[in-house]
């Protein structure tokens, strides 16, 4: 019998006399000691079919069809049958690093709540301790951790403890929930493997969901991937990924590229109509933007000091995409920040077109217009109260750029590809999808007609199918406008999508900075080479 | 794989979160010494509401009264206002240094001990009064957030904004029309009750009825209406899912987990509306002649005594500003994130 | 057919988005009720010397006996030296809310300033500030309010100013928290990226996306300038001259004429009863405009 049935759900909210069908009719069936993992991008249901497998779901969903756990329809189990089949058959782990665990309670005493309440004797404080102690010691945490509260502990920690508390109750099948999402590569790594020897060793089914289809493929032996509330695709991890059939998959697997596969090399412009970009120019003399001896460091209460960058010789030359890549907390947000001026170094100067950065208002306004920023998030990064012609245009009324207003943004626009223009324009940003949000943005900068982007993880946020437009618009404008751009990335996949050179920042430093066929094929400092190391392939969930 | 990754976790991967040894202390001395510099503050402004703000204080003393010149020259000469602001500042500083808040000009005693003599009266009926509120608030509202849109939420939500938006001294002078006869009009305790503890007790806590009513009726509505939303702003949160998925019931959900946490935000807004407690109090005690500070602010203000109202003033800010250290250091007892920040 | 400007867009846009909120404000029963019930007292307040007398006021003029019960002539009664509590009451509706609106926008005012201050300048500045505003924050106001008035003459504006001066920190917390989160969005930095100085953020993107909340909080806020009035005239600290009452002097009359001995209800009930309405009547507006206008809602 299989561990999970789940037959023809279909899973509605209703209210304000709206209703949203998250789940469509889907069909899933994990067998004992199987893994299965389950992608998709963001509000195509795939979290909503984890919570009903347990019916966590809110009182406003509607669920049809039926789900058996071992057999039996969690959907009209009597509350004190779900109670009890929470956690003991099974179990979650929630994107742990984010708010799944109380801030106020130590993190043993929230291990040993399930024990305690789904022992039918309480255990004694004793055996209560050994058994968290063993649990911590099973997700390689030492003991003395339990004593922490959750805002003691860094992000994959955190979820090494969703992990324990998962398996407090020995259950027979493990739902993740993007348990690796907010974690940065290396550490990603680590949980994947220990997640994965974990079920292998106690023999549990697990379903993962993630939107990441590589890291599935790492974990899992078959991959599901649903869209818009249905399954489009299922079957081996290996096949669906290497011949995927329904389209949105493929967009899916192209958006996390194999490094140092050639076919994925400019991936994103070669599958448009303007084929591969011309090669980049031979690094002419003096660069566009260069760093030199650049330090930052901040002074935190009680004079503890941090160096955030430390001592960076970067250049970026005409026409030249570089991609700085690096973990989160490595600095390199913070060489961008002063890159643009919104920072002052601590030492060191910036260079551009031969000129050091000013530091006066005036000064910094006029360099300002000659490199513009892209950020991460474009939903957050447009303000909600103005439309697209006023935040494009916004940069022409700070700068008081000459000419028609509305000529110069109905370009911008074009620019970007957002056609035809004048119907954009009067759009408000909640009015537009991820991906026209971030072409607004682009447009912003390009308004000014800047010379170099700097663009902060700029499709981190996007969802998988629109991410590679955004990748190919930026390939283009560097084609047709000659634009420099400084990417700014945590993903190395990315930096072999589209850039020239490579910079690789770890603590405030650069140690390694090249071509990246050079750099992501042959590394030479230790750290690219685990960062490398660490990307998920299939099959082989990485180890160390 | 190479050696980098040997090292622990947290070295390489992530920044460590902030720890700081030997937090505690320094958390404990900066707040004291916050509320130090906010002490000073008082005294300062005690200075200039009274001896500088009024420009003639002798004046706005006898202003609406008669007086002889002799008599104003006297009252000039006794609260030393011939002599420099500095000077006056300088002197009234050191005084406070001793405990000395001056003499009050109607009562013709030390200020000091005429506080002293009050605060009993005034702490008891406050401290009383506050406990049943905040019981009472954290009770409602939890409950009224917990069953939100009840019919429960609704009543409980609406009779405290009504009770909210009554002046206090008003429904003090209600309650004592509704009730007139059983509960005493006025004072603490009648002149004639038997000297014996039981007795006096039992005459006192007859006394406070009405007074501890009208203050409770007023405060608990904050107490219940920020509990409410505190809870609510918990409902949604993550880790209530987590607790429900481990199989815990409702009510554990809400009385283990949500609760706690929706607490912390309660805690600190109780605190720091005690100010609105005192301003309650004034009222209250003016109302039924309750023989606190409060009253003493209220005769002070009437006659117009200014070293006397000084005196209040300071008192009075300076004890809401000493509870707010206190919750301060309480909070970081109770807020684990507090004490890593 | 040229397209309409930009600005003509936005106007409409912003046209559209009032009308929409309009909608839903008056989808809430409260806050219907709410402000029905400010219009009809703010007109009884303006238009009192159109329908009654000012002379009804004049002690010396007074008609009625001492603490009648209500009657055809004085459907509410009269006070202690004659006069009808309707006309004070109505009389009482200016000074009551003329002190609620001034010293309401005053105490915002300063909050809204000082709040966007000290969340937009860091360091120093902001230090500075919320260390003034948390001290007046633990500052009992209504004692402050107390000794202000004391030392001062005698009169509304020395009351509008005590409580002016004395309530605003609340709001100034409120409007620092509320910039601090939209400073803390990308869109600026992206502002800032873009050439824009301290100026053009606080202009274009801190004070639209504030003012709503202040809104809402000048809104509640009145309520609770009525009340203090009213407890600050109470204890005697109102102005003085009769022929100005407010809701406060009244009940501080009623209290020194032993009403509540003598079971004078009719003196005691109308202006308490006319205070509660008017706080409640603010909060719920309040209350209303803050589901319509809440930031989080709408941006979440």
């Amino acid at each position: 019998m299989a561990l999970l049935d789940i037959k023809d759900l279909t899973v509605r909210y209703t209210g304000r006399g709206r209703e949203i069908e998250a789940v469509r009719g889907v069909n899933l069936s994990l067998a004992p000691g199987d893994t299965l993992g389950l992608a998709g991008e963001s509000g195509c249901g795939k979290s909503t079919l984890a919570m009903s497998v347990l019916r966590l779901l809110p009182a406003s969903a509607r669920i049809g069809g039926e789900i058996l756990l071992d057999g039996e329809d969690v959907n009209t189990m009597k509350w004190g049958r779900l109670r009890a089949v929470r956690w003991t058959t099974a179990a979650i782990v929630f994107q742990g690093a984010m708010h799944a665990l109380n801030p106020v309670r130590r993190v043993r005493d929230q291990i040993a709540e399930p024990i305690v309440l789904h022992a039918d004797t309480p255990p004694p404080p004793a055996a209560l301790r050994r058994r968290v102690d063993e649990l911590l010691a099973q997700v390689e945490l030492p003991a003395e951790k339990g004593e922490s509260y959750p805002h003691e502990l860094s992000g994959g920690q955190k979820q090494r403890v969703m992990i324990a508390m998962a398996l407090a109750c020995e259950p027979r099948l493990v739902i993740a929930d993007e348990p690796t999402t907010a974690l940065d590569v290396i550490v990603q790594a680590q949980v994947l493997a220990l997640l994965s020897r974990l079920v292998t060793e106690q023999d549990i089914g697990l379903i993962m969901i993630s939107h990441d289809l590589a890291v599935l493929a790492a974990t899992c032996r078959r991959l599901a991937v649903m869209y818009e509330g249905r399954l489009v695709e299922e079957g081996e991890s290996a096949a669906v990924i290497g011949r995927p059939e329904h389209p949105h998959t493929a967009a899916l697997a192209a958006a996390f590229p194999t490094v140092g596969d050639p076919e994925y090399r400019y991936a994103p412009a070669t599958s448009s109509e303007l084929g591969l970009p011309d090669p980049p120019p031979p690094p002419s003399g003096e660069p566009l933007l260069r760093t030199e001896g650049l330090r930052v460091t901040f002074t935190g209460r009680g004079r503890s000091v941090t160096t955030a960058v430390a001592g960076v010789d970067l250049e970026v030359h005409a026409g030249e995409i570089v991609a700085l890549v690096g973990q989160s907390g490595s600095g390199k947000t913070t060489l961008a920040r002063t890159v643009l001026g919104l920072q002052r170094p601590t030492a060191g100067r910036v260079v551009f077109d031969g000129t050091p950065l000013p530091t006066g208002t005036r000064g910094l306004r006029a360099y300002r217009r000659q490199v513009q920023l892209v950020l991460q998030d474009p939903t957050s990064a447009l303000n909600p109260r103005h439309s697209v012609y006023e935040s494009v245009a916004e940069g022409l009324r700070i700068h008081k750029m000459p000419g028609d207003e509305r000529a110069r943004v109905a370009a911008a626009l074009e620019a970007a590809e957002l056609r035809p223009a004048e119907e954009f324009m009067p759009l408000l940003p909640h009015q537009l999808s991820g991906g026209q949000r971030q072409r607004v943005v682009i447009a912003g900068a390009l308004a000014l007609e800047p010379r170099l982007l700097v663009a902060d993880e700029p499709v981190a946020s996007l969802d998988a199918s629109v991410r590679g437009e955004i990748l190919a618009l930026l390939l283009r404008l560097r084609a047709r406008l000659g634009l420099a751009a400084l990417v700014i990335t945590h993903d190395l996949g990315l930096a072999w999508n589209i850039a020239d050179r490579v910079a690789v920042m770890y603590r405030g430093e650069l140690v390694e900075v090249g071509p990246v066929d050079e750099v992501l094929r042959s590394p030479t400092h230790d750290y690219t080479r685990s960062l490398l190391a660490a990307l998920p392939t299939l099959g082989t969930p990485a180890e160390h | 794989m190479s050696d980098i990754l040997t090292p622990t976790e947290d070295a390489l991967a992530e920044a460590p979160p902030p720890t700081r040894g030997g937090g505690a202390l320094r958390y404990v001395l900066t707040k004291i010494g916050g509320g130090l510099v906010s002490m000073a503050l008082v005294v300062v402004l005690g200075f200039l509401l009274f001896r500088v703000l009024p420009g003639d204080v002798i004046q706005t003393m006898f202003r609406g009264r008669p007086a002889s010149p002799e008599l104003m020259a006297e009252a000039e000469e006794r609260l030393g206002l011939n002599k420099p602001l500095f000077e006056q500042f300088l002197d009234y500083l050191w005084r406070l240094l001793h405990g000395d808040l001056g003499q009050s000009y109607v009562f013709n005693v030390p200020v000091t001990d005429k506080i002293l003599e009050r605060l009993g009266p005034t702490l008891l009926l406050v401290g009383v009064a506050t406990l049943i509120a905040v019981a009472l608030g954290l009770w409602l509202g939890t409950r009224s957030a917990w069953r939100r849109g009840s019919r429960f939420d609704r009543i409980s939500t609406g009779v405290a904004l009504a009770l909210w938006s009554t002046p206090t001294f008003w429904l003090g002078m209600l309650l004592l029309a509704a009730t007139s006869g059983l509960f005493p009009t006025a004072g603490i305790v009648y002149s004639d009750t038997a000297p014996d503890f039981l007795s006096q007790a039992l005459d006192v806590a007859h006394h406070m009825v009405l007074p501890t009513i009208t203050l409770v009726a007023v405060i608990y509505a904050q107490y219940q209406l920020v509990m409410r939303s505190s809870l609510l702003e918990e409902m949604g949160a993550d880790y209530l899912t987590t607790a429900r998925a481990k199989g815990l019931r409702d009510d554990l959900v809400r009385r283990r987990h949500a609760v706690p946490n929706a607490l912390l935000p309660t805690v600190t807004l109780v605190f720091l509306h005690l100010g609105f407690v005192i301003a309650g109090a004034v009222s209250v005690e003016t109302v039924f002649s309750w023989p606190g500070l409060g009253l003493l602010t209220y005769d002070a203000l009437r006659v117009r005594d200014l070293p006397l109202l000084q005196g209040t003033f300071v008192v009075l800010a300076g004890a809401v500003i000493l509870m707010n250290v206190l919750a301060d250091v309480l909070y970081r007892v109770l807020d684990p994130r507090v004490r890593a920040s | 057919m040229t397209a309409p400007s930009p600005r003509a867009l936005a106007w409409r846009r912003r046209g559209a988005a009032f009308a929409a909120g309009w909608k839903q404000y008056a989808s809430q029963r409260a806050g219907l009720v709410g402000l029905g019930l400010l219009v009809l007292i703010v007109l009884l307040a303006v238009l009192a010397p159109y329908i009654s007398d000012q002379q009804g006021l004049d002690v010396t003029k007074a008609t009625g006996g001492r603490m009648e019960p209500p009657s055809g002539e004085f459907p509410l009664g009269t006070d202690r030296v004659g006069r009808s509590v309707l006309l004070l009451t109505l009389w009482g509706a200016r000074v009551s809310l003329l002190v609620g609106f001034v010293a309401t926008l005053l105490s915002i005012a300063i909050g809204t300033i000082i709040g966007i201050l000290a969340a937009h300048y860091g360091r120093w500045v902001s230090a500075g500030l919320m260390r003034v505003t948390d001290f007046f924050l633990v500052l009992p106001s209504l004692v402050l309010a107390i000794a202000l008035s004391t030392v001062l003459e005698r009169g509304v504006g020395t009351i509008i100013l005590a409580i002016g001066l004395t309530s605003w920190p609340s709001a100034a917390r409120l409007v620092r928290a509320q910039t601090l989160t939209i400073e803390a969005r990308p869109y600026i930095e992206r502002s800032k990226a873009l050439g824009g100085g301290h100026l053009h953020v606080i202009g274009k993107h801190v004070l639209p996306a504030v003012l709503p909340l202040v809104f809402v909080n000048t809104t509640l806020a009145v309520g609770s300038a009525i009340v203090a009035e009213s407890t600050l005239s109470f204890l005697g600290l109102g102005d003085p001259d009769p022929m100005r009452p407010s809701w406060g002097s009244m009940l501080r009359s009623a209290w020194l004429d032993s009403a509540v001995i003598a079971g004078a209800w009719w003196y005691l009930l109308p202006p308490g009863i006319a205070i509660g309405i008017v706080v409640l009547a603010f909060t719920m507006c309040g209350r209303a405009l803050e589901a319509v206008l809440n930031p989080r809602l709408r941006e979440g």
